[in-house]
């Protein structure tokens, strides 16, 4: 599936103070592709992933993925697109205390028209033998591949990461950006990762420059490394 | 000092911006608790306005301590006894009362010898005659009675609540329930009997703390009252003589003696063959079980308080500790610059005493208030004397200082748990433990489940006190909605029905000299008060087996009166009070005559222990031959003129309606009660349930679940749970309503036919469901506000 972003602005109004968190953005995604949106903090990576991914409104501007204009939308027709075609992974892990790693798959799995089985993206993940773990009994790298099966499990079209390694070490954030590109290789489908951090940009094949709310640039990766390759910042 | 002042002053007001977010959940917990101080007080200042009275009442008035009721036939031995000591009797008459006619000095001399049989055979008693007649009389329209007594020097006197005794022939004294309800006042003038008396006073009598003149269930004071009249007066009138004795104890004598050498004995003693029942007064609902009903109304009040304010209680401890949580690493930090566990405790405390105290206090002074009208619905059902309301201190202390206390210290104790935790613990987010013992428990029985509906349960599990709190606040509110149901139509099927049914509209009780004679739309009938089936003490009805006014109808619809051939038919009533069944054979009693009988057949009639019986068949065992009969059934209206008393079923059927009406009152009121409590509780339940929540809501939202799903998945299982609850309160509530009735059967002989039907349960499961969808309407609406973006904020689940 194809994100294409024309003229988007998302401006927040605090009193009679505005805020351009998004500041006539245009941009498109290629089916497939793996995009890393890179800024410091306040460059409005967040505000704008959330509009892409149709989780919040812009103030102006169209945004299509493939031939719906998910800008027109409303909330009900949102859901439904976010249900049959999006999966998210956020940096908390967002996990179910009271059920199980299998069980937490399963609630992604449950909304999907054309899901893969738990089992499968449970091995895809590394986590075929934590399957009746809960939560609490897994290491935090261990529970961001959960918060990944459960998005992956809905056989999504898009993948949109914030920040997923933000609360992890080295070693595990790197496990956990291999299983990312494995799944966008395997797959085929496209992610949008957010970060603040350089590095992954190595792995994508197109990393969007943000800043104040603009595309400051746009980079190919004509030589994008293995996650287990890239020199952590 | 002024640092940690002024850091107190902002965690104050940080508890007060806190909980301002939670306005209305406090507010309706406000409600809960003032609800259950009220209830308390109301009833218990209520109670308590009449209680002390009473005590001084049944103490100068000497109230009886038992009751012993007398065959009114004359027996073998009285036969005797009036052939040796009444020359003016020449023909015995078949009743004691008909002997009064002929010869009352005959009548009280045979009735001091059966006072002396009885004392010769029991020790530690005083006995004394109490006589009475029953006079109905028109007044605005309506039938009214009176039960005059006959004044007595030793048991039961009169009390006068105001004005004096009748000391004229032409002056009466009546109940001051009866006069406020119809208008009336001392010196008016009533009109009884054909002859105008003038109110001289309002009085009581001991043994009639109800106006219940028989063993139904009407205790009316509108259209019935007890009165007094001059002795000669009394004498005077026409109407039927009843007579029982009247008992107290002597030298430390106890109820528990008495019980063993008296109602264990007297159905063997032959020597006391006229003595149809004795009754302790405690066991007896027209005078002593108003002190159960006093004690049980106390109780009862003390019982629903507690339950509401345990209900409240629950709340307000997971509420302090959701507040708590909330705000663990502003308490990590005030800890971590030096702050006390107290100094951070005192704000916590300072507006848990500032919320609770009002609602507690304030309920308080609305039962104060509430405590007259209560007393005073008391006095339109019991004849009482009573008091002002005044305040006590143990009332305060038990309404107010103590759930206050109770209160704070369980706060005080879950504050405490949490400051007692590191710094470093409060800082970071709580470690949340995936299951608990339910959660573990219950997640074999919901494998097969699909996720969704299995996260219904399991997030519902996560809070087991929310849990228990829910659970108990559903039963308690379907236990009142059952309750309530079961309440409608008592009065129908103890009274209504059964008159409804029959198609007499009279029934005239015969002269004792002159023998029942019938025309056409009349049927003769025997009615004795006092047999004897098996070891109970039973209502014998002679019946016509082709009777055509007095049709008696099975349970199934049946018309079974045809079986008198057979034997005896006995009333639903008599068949649960005693146990007795259809094929039971057993020795019927009356007076000293007596035949095996066998019951063929159950009525639909929960009017008394009662039994039918052929009458010609009754007549043979009564005299010599097949015609007697003392009561006359009729469809058209009957002569005051040729009948002892003349009774309308219709003015039956209007107080049955009365009866019921009061009953509805109460029935509306329960359930309006159980709904706003339960409202309340699945109201704060939920929102609860929806803040803690917060943030998988948003992810759900985010995966694509919609508000639907969502709903059902986070709230769905109270839902699940309330229904569940409620089927499961059926049984139970069915279960206790037999132990109600059967201990009003047992200790009182009076059968309350509490009913659950099948559309007692429809409605009261749509009342339930639509409590909840009540209830539930502005959590759903919180529901959809959450926003998307919450699910990338940090926190923990």
């Amino acid at each position: 599936m194809s994100i294409k972003l024309e003229n988007v602005t998302k401006t927040y109004f605090t009193g009679e103070v505005e805020t351009h968190a998004v500041k006539n953005v245009d941009l498109e995604i290629k089916d497939g592709e793996f995009i890393v949106l890179l800024g410091p903090s306040g460059s409005g990576k967040s505000t704008m992933l959330n509009i892409i991914s149709g989780l919040d409104n812009p103030t102006s501007g169209k945004i299509s993925i493939d031939e719906a204009v998910i800008s027109d939308m409303n909330s009900k027709q949102l859901t439904k697109f976010r249900r049959d075609n999006l999966g998210f992974i956020f940096q908390q892990y967002n996990l179910l205390q009271t059920l199980s790693v299998k069980e937490n798959v399963e609630v992604g799995r449950e909304v999907s028209l054309l899901p893969f089985t738990v089992e499968e993206v449970l091995e895809q993940v590394g986590l075929s033998t934590q399957a009746d773990k809960y939560p609490f009994q897994l290491s935090g790298g261990e529970q961001q591949r959960v918060s990944i099966a459960r998005a992956v499990v809905k056989n999504p079209k898009i993948m949109f990461c914030d920040e997923p390694t933000g609360a992890l070490d080295e070693e595990m954030a790197k496990e956990i950006l291999g299983i990312l590109q494995k799944l966008n290789e395997k797959y085929k489908t496209s992610v949008v990762l957010i970060t603040h951090n350089p590095s992954i940009g190595a792995m994508a094949d197109r990393i969007i420059k943000l800043n104040s709310g603009e595309v400051v640039e746009i980079i190919v990766n004509k030589n994008k490394l293995n996650a287990s390759e890239i020199s952590w910042g | 000092m002024l640092q940690r002042f002024l850091g107190d002053k902002m965690l104050l007001k940080n508890v007060y911006r806190t909980l301002k977010k939670q306005y209305v959940q406090l507010l309706l917990l406000g409600v809960i608790i003032t609800l259950s101080s009220f209830i308390y007080t109301s009833m218990d200042y209520g109670i308590g306005g009449i209680y002390a009275p009473t005590e001084e009442y049944f103490e100068e008035t000497n109230q009886e301590e038992f009751a012993i009721q007398m065959l009114d036939m004359i027996l073998e031995d009285d036969a005797v006894f009036i052939t040796t000591n009444c020359p003016a009797v020449i023909e015995l008459p078949f009743s004691i009362s008909g002997l009064k006619e002929i010869d009352s000095t005959c009548y009280y001399n045979l009735l001091e010898n059966r006072l002396d049989l009885i004392l010769n055979e029991y020790d530690n008693i005083t006995i004394e005659l109490r006589e009475s007649k029953d006079v109905y009389f028109n007044f605005q329209g309506k039938s009214n009675r009176v039960r005059f007594l006959k004044d007595s020097s030793e048991i039961n006197l009169s009390f006068f609540v105001a004005g004096s005794k009748p000391t004229t022939s032409d002056e009466v004294a009546i109940t001051e329930a009866f006069a406020l309800s119809n208008g009336l006042s001392i010196l008016d003038t009533l009109r009884l009997d054909g002859k105008d008396y003038t109110i001289s006073g309002f009085v009581l009598f001991p043994d009639y703390s109800l106006a219940m003149f028989s063993d139904t269930f009407i205790f009316d004071n509108e259209t019935q009252t007890m009165g007094l009249l001059i002795d000669s007066e009394f004498e005077s009138l026409n109407e039927k003589n009843q007579f029982e004795i009247a008992g107290v104890f002597r030298d430390g004598y106890t109820d528990k003696d008495f019980d063993k050498d008296v109602i264990d004995d007297f159905r063997h003693n032959d020597n006391l063959p006229f003595v149809s029942n004795i009754l302790l007064t405690i066991n007896n609902l027209r005078s002593g079980a108003i002190y159960a009903e006093i004690e049980g109304g106390r109780d009862t009040a003390m019982g629903l308080s507690i339950v509401i304010a345990s209900i409240a209680l629950l709340i307000v401890g997971i509420m302090v500790s959701k507040v708590l949580q909330s705000q663990r690493g502003a308490i990590g930090i005030l800890k971590s610059m030096g702050y006390t566990n107290f100094e951070i405790t005192v704000p916590y405390i300072f507006f848990i005493a500032i919320l609770s105290f009002p609602a507690i206090i304030l309920g308080y002074f609305l039962g104060v208030l509430g405590a007259d009208p209560m007393k005073t619905l008391y006095l339109t059902i019991y004849l009482l004397p009573s008091q002002d309301v005044f305040q006590t201190v143990n009332t305060f202390a038990v309404a107010v200082v103590g759930p206050f206390i109770f209160l704070i210290v369980v706060s005080f104790i879950i504050i405490r748990r949490i400051l007692n935790q590191k710094p470093v613990v409060l800082l970071n987010p709580p470690i949340t433990s995936s299951s608990n013992y339910l959660t573990k428990k219950m997640h074999r029985f919901l494998a097969k489940l699909k996720i969704t509906s299995k996260l219904q349960h399991l997030l519902l599990y996560r809070n087991m006190v929310k849990f228990f709190v829910f659970l108990i606040g559903m039963f308690y509110a379907a236990f009142l909605i059952l309750l309530s149901f079961s309440m409608i139509g008592v009065m129908d099927r103890m009274l209504y029905d059964y008159y409804d049914n029959t198609n007499h509209n009279y029934i005239g009780y015969c002269d004792y000299l002159d023998p029942c004679e019938t025309t056409g739309s009349q049927e003769k009938v025997i009615e004795l008060p006092s047999a004897v089936l098996g070891d109970e003490d039973i209502y014998l009805v002679g019946l016509n087996p082709n009777s055509d006014l007095h049709q008696l109808i099975d349970k199934r619809g049946n018309n079974i009166t045809d079986d008198l051939e057979e034997g005896l038919v006995i009333t639903t009533s008599l068949s649960l009070i005693s146990g007795l069944k259809v094929g039971n054979e057993l020795l019927l009693e009356v007076g000293e005559e007596s035949k095996i009988v066998e019951i063929i057949g159950v009525t639909e009639e929960y009017s008394g222990s009662k039994a039918y019986i052929n009458i010609e068949e009754l007549s043979l065992l009564l005299t010599d031959t097949s015609t007697y009969s003392n009561t006359v059934y009729s469809s058209t209206e009957l002569s005051k003129d040729d009948y002892l008393v003349v009774v309308s079923t219709q003015s039956i059927l209007e107080q049955a309606e009365k009866m019921q009406s009061m009953f509805n009152i109460m029935i509306y009121v329960m359930i309006f009660a159980s709904i706003i409590i339960g409202g309340i509780i699945v109201y704060i339940l939920t929102v609860m349930t929806i803040e803690d929540n917060f943030y998988n809501i948003s992810l759900f939202k985010v995966m694509g679940y919609n508000n639907k799903e969502i709903d059902k998945m986070i709230i769905g299982g109270y839902l699940i749970y309330g229904i569940g609850v409620f089927l499961i309160t059926i049984p139970v509530a069915y279960g206790m309503f037999y132990l109600m009735t059967y201990y009003m059967a047992q200790f009182y002989g009076i059968l309350m036919p509490l009913k659950i039907e099948l559309w007692h349960g429809g409605f009261s499961l749509i009342i339930f469901v639509v409590l909840f969808y009540l209830g539930a309407y502005v959590a759903k609406r919180k529901l959809t506000k959450i926003s998307l973006q919450e699910a990338m904020k940090m926190y923990q689940i």
